[in-house]
């Protein structure tokens, strides 16, 4: 039997490439991804992200069942199943409204999720002692955040689409297929890219999370109810949706699928999309402008 | 450099060179340590002065710099629920190591701190001295030339300081990496160091090797059995100045280099028939170069 004991490893001299700014923003981003998804965490960090994702798939997936349940009734020759289900069966465009509770709620959580703790516990220090500086850690930041929050608003739109393209009620042609695709990843990243703007800038603003998560959803139900509330009841013009929270990610996506929405900013001609494109970019452009102005000056040793 | 928040001047015209080898930057709390290792970091801009770090701007290359620096702040919280060889990988490879070297690094870096057995534990559930060591293995990963440590015993008992201070010891002399440590701790300076910036209120009062700030070759200490008075006084007729207390002699030149003054001290004794028991370099403490007192 050997008696050979490992006393010490040793410590190596790293003389090798350094990969720079990119993959150190690659690392932050991959990392955080997991950290808000739960993973290499213990399970009950991991029952929300789940959760949300459930909730935001469920819609999509019942939505299919139908249709596929509707070509089965229509084979049967019993009922015309088909057109049954496409009663029920929303637009594409329709279907953020099935999903919306998931995605306020899984940015309202993601993004204080991404930035407090950072600020909280010093690790923003340590970011910022790496190559990283302020910028690159709040764009790897602000990516990761991106990333995860179109898992709910792009994915299931292009499950839908799948959905609808194999039980043959999908766009004919692979032209119109393309023009949807385009369509769903366009809006779903519109709607990701407020949603998480708005949360980042709440997000600097304070380092506890809860207060961060609370803000956001009181942000999305409180005032911009009040809006619409005041919108609706005709006490304030349609243009005051603007500032809807709550409502204008959805006009946008009805705007980039050319529907009529049917919600607070439905006339069209008093809204048109423009303004409404303008309207998220100024949401965008003013969250940004916070988020850098809480960060340019914040020290980050102490 | 000169460094002001607002009205306060956290460091005043702080003028000094570090070269290599383990330094302790030592102050009082708010002495500007903290601010400084920012400013090494490009963290913080002078409002006048220059400052270069490993040969570079950190203002102008702060990527670069960083890089190469490995740092473990003092005021700092590890993330509760993730495991310390995670973390620490995570800081290897945002300093730009490839990951699947960041990932090995992370394992060695943490058997080298003695934390190998322990690296898939969640950082919370590790005691303070273990997660000061985390901090030491996170900033040892990338394998970095030069090392900040910001307090690294903050919060330690005794016995988990001592092994903090070996550790950095070894990361200075037996890894070669070089090492700038801050403390308000005159002895873990003194224990750890070679060299030593002393800062006070944001002024440099004191920097260099320590050997040379000790002044070790000024004198020496005799403690003898048999006269004292007698071998004093034959001492200071040889030109040497003596201080006595019961049979303790602190022995002294300014003319005389530290052979001769070896040579005359023997002579005498062998004159005088006293007997030695203890002879050693007269060594000015730390907190005698801080306070500036004499020997």
């Amino acid at each position: 039997m050997s008696t050979t004991e490992i006393l010490e490893r040793g410590y190596r001299r790293y003389d090798g490439p350094r990969l720079g700014v990119w993959a150190a923003m690659r690392s932050v981003i991959r990392f955080t991804v997991q950290r808000c998804l739960g993973i290499h965490r213990p399970a009950r960090t991991k029952v929300f992200p789940i959760l949300v994702i459930v909730l935001a798939y469920v819609p999509t997936a019942v939505y299919v069942g139908v249709v596929v349940l509707g070509n089965r009734l229509q084979k049967g020759g019993v009922v015309p199943g088909r057109a049954m289900a496409q009663q029920f069966v929303p637009t594409y465009a329709a279907l953020y409204l099935s999903v919306t509770l998931a995605i306020v709620v899984f940015a309202a959580f993601v993004a204080p999720e991404v930035l407090c703790p950072d600020r909280r516990t010093g690790m923003l220090g340590l970011y910022l002692a790496s190559p990283l500086d302020r910028w690159t850690y709040l764009a790897a930041k602000a990516m990761a955040v991106l990333m995860i929050t179109c898992a709910v608003t792009v994915g299931p739109g292009v499950i839908l689409l799948i959905g609808y393209s194999t039980q043959g009620v999908g766009p004919h042609g692979f032209a119109a297929w393309a023009a949807t695709f385009g369509r769903i990843v366009g809006a779903g990243l519109g709607v990701a890219m407020l949603d998480t703007a708005v949360a980042l800038a709440i997000s600097s603003i304070t380092s506890r999370k809860a207060a961060a998560s609370a803000t956001f959803i009181a942000l999305f139900v409180g005032v911009s109810g009040l809006l619409g509330l005041l919108v609706l009841q005709g006490q304030a013009s349609n243009r005051w949706g603007l500032l809807n929270l709550s409502t204008l990610p959805y006009e946008l996506v009805f705007r980039v699928f050319g529907e009529p929405s049917g919600i607070v900013l439905n006339a069209e001609t008093e809204v048109p999309a423009s303004l409404i494109y303008a309207a998220c970019l100024a949401w965008v452009s003013a969250s940004i402008a916070v988020v850098a102005w809480r960060y340019r000056r914040m020290d980050v040793t102490k | 450099m000169t460094k002001r928040f607002g009205t306060t001047t956290v460091l005043h015209e702080a003028s000094f060179d570090i070269e290599p080898g383990v330094t302790g930057l030592l102050g009082p709390n708010g002495a500007g340590k903290t601010t400084l290792m920012s400013m090494m970091l490009g963290l913080h801009r002078a409002d006048s002065g220059h400052l270069e770090v490993l040969g570079l701007d950190p203002l102008r290359s702060g990527p670069e710099v960083r890089a190469r620096i490995g740092y473990a702040p003092e005021h700092h919280l590890l993330p509760p629920d993730l495991p310390a060889v995670d973390y620490v990988r995570h800081l290897a490879e945002i300093h730009g190591l490839p990951p699947a070297e960041a990932a090995s690094r992370a394992s060695d870096a943490l058997w080298w701190v003695a934390l190998g057995e322990e690296r898939f534990r969640a950082l919370g559930t590790l005691s303070t001295g273990q997660r000061q060591r985390v901090k030491l293995a996170a900033a040892l990963a990338p394998g970095p030339s030069l090392l900040l440590l910001d307090e690294p015993t903050d919060g330690l008992d005794p016995s988990q300081r001592d092994s903090m201070l070996d550790l950095i010891r070894r990361v200075g002399r037996d890894v070669g990496i070089d090492v700038i440590v801050s403390s308000h701790l005159l002895d873990e300076v003194e224990r750890t160091c070679d060299r030593v910036v002393v800062l006070d209120g944001g002024k440099v009062v004191a920097s260099g090797a320590l050997a040379d700030l000790r002044g070790n070759e000024r004198g020496l200490r005799l403690t003898v059995d048999g006269d004292a008075t007698a071998l004093a006084d034959a001492l200071v007729h040889r030109g040497l100045a003596v201080t006595v207390e019961r049979g303790r002699l602190d022995v002294s030149s300014t003319s005389l280099d530290t052979d001769d003054l070896h040579r005359l001290v023997r002579d005498e004794l062998a004159i005088s028939g006293v007997g030695v028991r203890e002879l050693r370099p007269m060594v000015r403490s730390l907190s005698d170069i801080v306070l500036g007192r004499p020997a």
